[in-house]
């Protein structure tokens, strides 16, 4: 079915499935099929933060102090972060508006990739602080081995979907040959693709950063790089929402609360699916290898970041019905927490030159039980 | 101002049962215990503090907007409406 800008023909929203079904014409939030994205929206505006307003230049003589093996773990991870909203930046955008049909699912995404755009900005933010001439790190990018295979992972799935999507809205259902090459095109086909990519996207944003953050939230433990870990808490925050609102997309499916053939597709899929997850978790956990391969940092080691993933991946994976594949049941990384709270992550530059700021916070909370016996 | 107090039983892990009243969330009551509960936004959005309600009533001081299946709920933004009965993780 051919795309249109602006569809003519008059379409009720609230009957249509999230993809795959007539294309967006009017762009109304009055009513919604499922107001959780107009509320996820509403939510992520909320949250809008502009990175020049986090103040890093204290950074700078901390980066100067830190030890060859943390400088390699601090910027390989910006790299790592760069890459992922680079992706996540367009693909959202570029994979899933061709093919939606709800207005509030459609701006959504656009919100959604929006803020990701807002990251990759921060990283220039960062690194232009550090560094007079940035290049280097970001041509680095795109030859990095390590970085290139994830590179390779995440972007398949949305490349996939995005060529049959291409295919079935220029020529329809049928075998089509391009470059020597046959594709059968059918609605099953592409919503398979549609469900593995949303898996894809799903684990990226639910497991992805987090060896990351961990690495940045245990500097900041030590009062260090405290603009890099202001801004980090900010994403942080934004990648939450994202995640929660991947995990609703796979539970309507698989509820069967849209798309009845997807809930065919989640199950036909099931192990496909999980199996993305865990592949994710793996390349976490050799991220993690990679970072320390040429020593490790104070609070951190290789062992307690995988222990970490796993706990994250336990969670959230259960979120969408794939169960608890890990043994670990309590946090390893207790104190990050503290960090991913939306409590005082608003953007006030004078925060970052407070260096007991956060650690100031938690002491309070420690101590929280001290108050048991006070009655208001 | 003191509310009527409601029992949290908790049924997995070893923990006595504890009180909670309305000025304190659910997590917040159990953190006041020491009990573990993970959590990061503490606003209903991220789903961390995602658990199981085994019975009894909660009313959310935020709309939840994490992704919760029919018998779990967010004790990060909800209090106890009588006595409930919960499992972590
Ligand atoms: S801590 Fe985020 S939903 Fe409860
Ligand atoms: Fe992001
Ligand atoms: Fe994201």
């Amino acid at each position: 079915m051919k795309y249109t800008t602006f569809n003519q023909k008059p379409t009720n929203p609230l009957l249509e499935p999230m993809f795959f079904g007539n294309p967006v014409n009017v762009a109304r939030y009055d009513q919604q099929k499922h107001s959780i994205f107009e509320k996820l929206i509403e939510k992520q505006i909320s949250f809008f933060w502009r990175p020049e307003e986090v103040d890093v230049s204290k950074d700078r003589v901390d980066f100067q102090s830190l030890s060859d093996s943390e400088k390699h773990i601090f910027i390989s991870n910006l790299k790592y972060q760069t890459l992922l909203d680079s992706v996540q930046g367009r693909s959202p955008n570029i994979a899933f508006l061709p093919i939606i049909s709800l207005p509030e699912l459609e701006t959504w995404t656009e919100t959604w990739s929006f803020f990701e755009t807002i990251h990759s900005r921060s990283y220039t933010h960062i690194l232009r602080n550090l560094f007079t001439d940035p290049s280097a790190i970001f041509d680095d990018i795109v030859v990095n081995e390590q970085i290139k295979q994830r590179a390779g992972d995440i972007s398949k799935y949305y490349d996939d979907l995005i060529f049959y999507t291409q295919l079935w809205q220029t020529q329809g259902e049928g075998v089509h040959t391009v470059e020597g090459v046959a594709y059968t095109i059918t609605m099953r086909e592409l919503k398979k693709k549609l469900y593995l990519c949303m898996n894809s996207v799903n684990a990226l944003e639910a497991i992805r950063f987090y060896v990351s953050f961990a690495c940045t939230f245990a500097f900041a433990e030590r009062e260090l790089m405290e603009g890099n870990s202001k801004i980090i808490r900010l994403i942080a925050r934004d990648e939450n929402l994202h995640l929660t609102s991947t995990q609703h997309i796979i539970n309507l499916w698989q509820k069967g609360k849209d798309d009845p053939e997807m809930a065919e597709i989640a199950e036909e899929c099931k192990d496909q699916a999980k199996e993305i997850f865990m592949q994710a978790v793996e390349q976490e956990k050799q991220w993690a290898g990679y970072l320390f391969a040429q020593g490790s940092m104070i609070g951190l080691n290789e062992e307690i970041l995988c222990q970490y993933v796993e706990y994250i991946a336990n969670h959230r994976m259960s979120a969408i019905g794939m169960g608890q594949p890990f043994d670990i049941t309590s946090n390893p990384l207790p104190w990050m927490n503290n960090y991913l709270n939306s409590d005082n992550v608003q953007v006030a530059p004078q925060e970052s030159e407070i260096s007991s700021y956060l650690v100031g916070q938690i002491d309070a909370e420690v101590n929280a039980g001290d108050f048991d016996d006070f009655d208001l | 101002m003191s509310e009527k107090k409601s029992t949290v039983i908790i049924v997995d892990g070893d923990h006595p049962p504890i009180l909670t009243d309305h000025s304190d969330t659910i997590l917040e009551s159990l953190e006041k215990q020491n009990i573990e509960v993970h959590y990061h936004c503490r606003e209903g959005f991220c789903g961390a503090c995602r658990s199981k309600l085994i019975s009894g009533e909660v009313d959310y001081k935020t709309d939840p907007l994490a992704y919760i299946d029919d018998d779990e709920f967010l004790p990060c933004c909800c209090i106890a409406l009588g006595d409930i009965k919960i499992k972590l993780v």
